[in-house]
């Protein structure tokens, strides 16, 4: 665990670190194998950067709508550097939006599209498990094993180490060097990363101790990923069965 | 057996091992403990302290149970902890009657106690200071930086951890209300 990077009197948040170095290897690794998916380095370029910042915009003014009170003595707040004034989740939903939007308006090929991101994803849910490697968070559940780590107060699975060895498996059968990307048909790389991560979610997530729980102590996050690996067998279903079109 | 048919056949029976495991693996009575260890972040136990303040008295951090408390470690020679300490006390005259305590933890063994009670002073701060001589409270929150401020609510669960700073008095409203369970507007 490392949440700290100490650099002279400068302390700065690892965690953090490590995504933005996440979101800037996994798209320097999209735009150097962007030629394969029929779109340009700076196409991608303004889609990724359109997402981004409408992303960081929507996920304040979420806050700021929602507690507007809040704000209402120091107005100034608004444009806070600090991380905790935004809801990630709004962000991730306006950002996705808005990039979808820019691409359907420059006619950018869906499928494409999703296939060109794909590397920059895998590398990116790399970062974020490194991340949670750095902080503790996404701990493990109580475990009493050979290999359990002693992490807040308890022996835990090492839910953190399970997630970094998937995702890096992912990212390695995925490696846009590899001939298999040649092999599928349009929108086939990004189905492959979305089937193979709900796949790994839905299974590493039952090992989590921090995980949202539904009535009946069913977890949340292992049942959405149940429900998005079912439609990306339905999906893989569908394309096998189609032509090669885009 | 055709491959398509085979190939469907296995998506089946991967759903239903899927499935399966969502049942296994649901969250039991043993998973749920975080609440009873004793660790500094959330959804533990905050860990127990008891420090002498400026005006001499004793504060233990048991002795709050049932209100919310704001801990905020800091340093009189810290830049982000001197810009936010305006905010925390505006934070404390707005919500002090309500229950909100806050204990600004000074992290003394890296600090001067006549700076940290000058630097109160000077800035007219009504919440209690805390001296933490031997680093014991350091250790006990793990302390990688300062500030780190641990919002607690009035079940002495830490809800919320802000290593860093300064925090901006909007964020700590709205923790602040929060802990207090006050609906948001």
């Amino acid at each position: 665990m490392m949440p700290i990077l100490q650099i002279g009197p400068v302390a700065l948040p690892f965690p953090s670190l490590l995504v933005l170095l996440g979101i800037w290897l996994g798209l320097t690794l999209a735009e150097r194998h962007i030629s394969r998916f029929h779109l340009s380095a700076d196409q991608l370029f303004n889609l990724v950067l359109i997402g981004l910042i409408s992303g960081l915009v929507g996920a304040r003014l979420a806050y700021v709508i929602r507690y507007p009170q809040a704000f209402a003595g120091s107005l100034l707040d608004i444009f806070s550097r600090d991380l905790g004034l935004f809801d990630p989740f709004i962000g991730a939903v306006v950002g996705v939006l808005s990039a979808a939007i820019y691409a359907q308006h420059k006619r950018f090929p869906l499928l494409s599209t999703l296939d060109a991101l794909t590397p920059g994803l895998a590398v990116f849910a790399l970062a974020l498990a490194l991340s949670h490697l750095a902080s503790g968070n996404a701990f493990g559940a109580p475990a009493n094993l050979p290999w359990s780590l002693e992490l807040w107060g308890v022996r835990r699975h090492p839910s953190q180490i399970y997630e970094t060895l998937a995702s890096a498996l992912i990212l390695g059968y995925l490696w846009p060097g590899r001939k298999l990307v040649d092999k599928l048909k349009p929108g086939g790389y990004f189905l492959h990363f979305t089937t193979l991560t709900s796949a790994a979610r839905l299974v590493l997530e039952g090992f989590r101790g921090d995980s949202a729980p539904l009535p009946g102590g069913l977890r949340a996050a292992q049942v959405v990923a149940w429900i998005i690996f079912a439609i990306c067998l339905y999906a893989v279903n569908r394309i096998k069965s189609q032509p090669k079109l885009d | 057996m055709d491959a398509r048919l085979g190939r469907k056949f296995t998506h089946i029976i991967l759903l239903l091992a899927g499935a399966l495991w969502i049942w296994f693996s649901r969250i039991t009575p043993q998973d749920a403990l975080a609440g009873n260890i004793i660790a500094p972040r959330p959804g533990f136990q905050a860990p127990d302290f008891d420090l002498p303040t400026s005006q001499g008295a004793q504060i233990a951090l048991s002795s709050l149970r049932g209100q919310p408390v704001i801990i905020n470690l800091w340093a009189s020679w810290c830049p982000p902890c001197r810009e936010e300490m305006p905010a925390l006390q505006k934070v404390y005259d707005s919500y002090h009657e309500q229950g909100l305590e806050i204990l600004a933890v000074n992290a003394t063994s890296q600090d001067d106690v006549q700076a940290a009670i000058e630097f109160s002073t000077r800035l007219g701060l009504t919440f209690p200071i805390l001296f933490d001589r031997d680093s014991r409270v350091s250790r006990l929150f793990q302390l990688q930086s300062l500030p780190t401020t641990y919002f607690v609510g009035r079940d002495g669960l830490i809800q919320e951890v802000v290593v860093g700073g300064p925090m901006a008095e909007a964020l700590l409203r709205i923790r602040v209300e929060r802990l207090l369970g006050v609906p948001s507007p």
